[in-house]
């Protein structure tokens, strides 16, 4: 299986007359992990928004599953590509709650099935006595997870997640990225990571996406990535 | 007709002068305090003058006129002026909001003023302008100031907001469900002038009009019938402009 999930074809994305991102060519493959890696600034948050149409290009296309995603009605797009951010969100009420937010939108149809809504947490890394605590009281590493198992609930085909150990100490943020390396292997979901940290990136592997100045500068396996970066570094 | 031997006094232009040299009293406060609102004070105070100046006599010639499509056409005047002051108040100006603020005061104006002079008044002819002009002067008024809270209210609160309302979107909500909260809050903040000043309307206060009816020696029992006809028009059109 490697058709590219997502494709982006010389995306270019301006604002305000400066070019944030130029000439990006991308393939993310179905059921990969991808990290997206660079320094601040390079543009990385501007190229993760533009998958699930936070953002639209200013030119260029990107299709899903082969489709121009302009052509898929936005909400179901969305529904297919999760997306969880920098500073994770919390909605009022409990963690229940919070995970029926998809339902109560409408987004996913039918009934909350308390099955489901364990079953994210708990692949998120949260124990199911959680359902009842208040999300605001919650540490930001928990509310993190909480993000991730929100997400989850629409079932998505890819997740996008920007920086989303950034708020978080080192043994929590190794936590979840564990939990969502497992998230990958055990649903088959396509991941794509930003990160600037290259330890995260190691930590994490898959396909590695190196960005700096609104362009890809190179783009690799994790293994192989840095032996090269250092061999390259050294001549 | 009560206080029959009630006459309305004419103010002279040497009496306006009087009240001009109020104004410059106030301006030699200001300047005395450091305040420096001297000079805004004298542009504020010639505006006031020049403007109901041209209303006045603009008015007087509209109404010796007395033709329908000319009075219709100072009531489309007043609603593009509104509008247009909404939109000045909106942070990311827009021709569309011009637009959607401009349409929903014709509807919530038009009916309310349609239900008060046609079925409750039955003014004759329909386009009476003593009656039409001053009743949506008042209604497009209101309703202007309730649609600039709103606006103004909704972008502070999408300011706040920004990222629950892009995690919503992340999570496939429509663009109204998003920013739902917001919305709400909008439109009760620009219901809240409206509702107070019904709760305190007499005790408080008493409105422009029904000074104005008195003055002119109508019994207060008509003006305050007047008068309540009044709120409930504007608590109308302003709820109609918040659902556009
Ligand atoms: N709304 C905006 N208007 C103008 N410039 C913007 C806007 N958003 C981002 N930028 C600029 O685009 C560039 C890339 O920003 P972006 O947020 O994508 O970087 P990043 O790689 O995610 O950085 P970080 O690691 O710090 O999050 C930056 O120079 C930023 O200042
Ligand atoms: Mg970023």
């Amino acid at each position: 299986m490697n058709n590219p999930k997502i494709e982006l074809l010389n995306v270019q994305k301006t604002r305000n007359g400066t070019v944030i991102l130029k000439e990006i060519n991308l393939k993310f493959i179905s059921g990969k992990r991808h990290i997206l890696l660079g320094p601040s600034g390079a543009g990385k948050t501007t190229l993760l928004r533009l998958l699930n149409r936070m953002d639209d290009p200013s030119s260029g296309e990107i299709f899903y599953d082969e489709n121009n995603i302009k052509n898929i009605p936005i909400l179901e797009l969305r529904r297919k590509v999760g997306m969880v951010f920098q500073i994770p969100v919390t909605f009022e009420g409990t963690v229940k709650d919070n995970l029926m937010v998809p339902y109560r939108l409408g987004v996913i149809s039918g009934n909350a099935d308390e099955n489901e809504l364990e079953k994210a947490l708990e692949l998120s890394g949260l124990q199911t006595e959680y359902l009842g605590r208040k999300a605001s009281e919650l540490s930001v590493g928990e509310k993190q997870r909480l993000n991730v198992a929100r997400a989850l609930l629409n079932k998505p085909e890819v997740l996008l997640l920007d920086e989303p150990t950034s708020a978080l100490d080192s043994e929590s943020a190794n936590k979840l990225l564990h939990s969502v390396k497992e998230l990958n292997e055990v649903l088959g979901l396509t991941v794509i990571m930003v990160t600037h940290q290259l330890e995260n990136a190691r930590l994490f592997g898959g396909k590695i996406i190196h960005i700096a100045n609104g362009t890809v500068v190179r783009e690799g396996e994790e293994e192989g990535f840095f032996l090269n970066s250092l061999s390259s570094n050294m001549s | 007709m009560e206080g029959s031997n009630y006459t309305l006094f004419d103010l002279s232009y040497l009496d306006l002068a009087i009240g001009l040299a109020l104004i410059l009293i106030v301006a030699g406060l200001s300047r005395w305090q450091q305040l420096k609102l001297e000079g805004e004070l004298v542009i504020a105070a010639a505006r006031t003058c020049l403007q109901l100046l041209a209303v006045g006599y603009i008015l007087k010639y509209i109404f010796t006129l007395n033709h329908p499509f000319l009075i219709i056409l100072v009531i489309v005047v007043m609603i593009v002026v509104a509008s247009r002051t909404v939109k000045g108040r909106q942070k990311k100006q827009t021709r569309e909001l011009s637009y959607l603020v401009g349409f929903a005061m014709t509807v919530g104006s038009g009916i309310s003023l349609f239900i008060a002079t046609q079925i409750m008044l039955q003014i004759k002819p329909w386009y009476e302008p003593h009656y039409l002009i001053p009743l949506a002067g008042m209604v497009i008024g209101n309703s202007m100031n309730g649609a600039t809270l709103a606006v103004e209210r909704i972008d502070s609160e999408i300011e706040a907001r920004k990222m629950e309302i892009e995690a919503y979107l992340a999570l496939g909500a429509t663009a109204k469900q998003a920013a739902g909260k917001c919305i709400r809050a909008a439109m009760k903040a620009a219901m809240i002038p409206t509702i107070n000043s019904m709760m305190v309307v007499g005790i408080v206060s008493l409105p422009g009009m029904m000074t104005g009816q008195i003055l002119s020696g109508t019994s207060p029992i008509i003006a305050f019938k007047y008068q309540i006809i009044i709120m409930y028009m504007i608590a109308f059109s302003v709820a109609v402009i918040l659902h556009r």
